[in-house]
């Protein structure tokens, strides 16, 4: 029942990833990989709950704390002056 | 029924979001339209997940995500908005 979202949600995936290609700025791409993280973390949520393997739901929480240390990590270096563009 | 009505709107809303992320032409704007909803959209979400199939007990889990995302998430987004402006800034008033 819940597959059309999950699908739904993958397709914003390959959306959110062409910004994340031709982002002007190094900072659009910070958004859309931060974007593309949570979309990841809804994904994995559908899945593990349609499926009944926790183990995903684990997977998720860890997910969701590394994928803030990356980007807090970037844009507090691209906040000093760090420069990648 | 209701867990569904909860899980339908959240992936509208996160539909709704990568629309505005594509669309938007600053980044101030992509960074309205993906903080805001990503957050209510993945929390409306889970809630109907949680809704949808009774109490379980791998549902705590379900729980500390909800909490984890509402609590990392907003920062993430004030900090990427942070370090733009501050950049921005930087370069205005070394030209």
């Amino acid at each position: 029942m819940t597959d059309p979202v999950a699908l739904a949600i993958l397709v914003s995936i390959g959306a959110v990833l062409i910004r994340l290609w031709r982002g002007p700025t190094a900072w659009d791409r910070l958004l859309a990989y931060n974007s593309a993280a949570n979309r990841i973390i809804g994904v994995l949520a559908i899945v593990a709950v349609t499926a009944h393997k926790s183990a995903l739901l684990d997977i998720a929480i860890v997910y969701v704390a590394l994928s803030f240390l990356g980007v807090v990590v970037l844009a507090r270096f691209l906040e000093r002056g760090g420069s990648f563009r | 029924m209701t867990g569904m009505i909860f899980i339908y709107l959240g992936g509208l809303l996160i539909l709704i979001g990568t629309i505005g992320i594509l669309r938007f032409h600053d980044v101030y704007s992509r960074l309205q339209a993906s903080g805001l909803s990503d957050n209510v959209g993945l929390t409306l979400l889970l809630i109907g997940l949680i809704i949808n199939g009774g109490w379980e007990r791998y549902d705590w889990a379900l729980v500390l995500l909800i909490a984890l995302l509402l609590a990392t998430n907003p920062i993430a987004t004030h900090s990427i908005a942070k370090s733009a402006f501050v950049q921005d800034h930087a370069q205005r008033r070394g030209k």
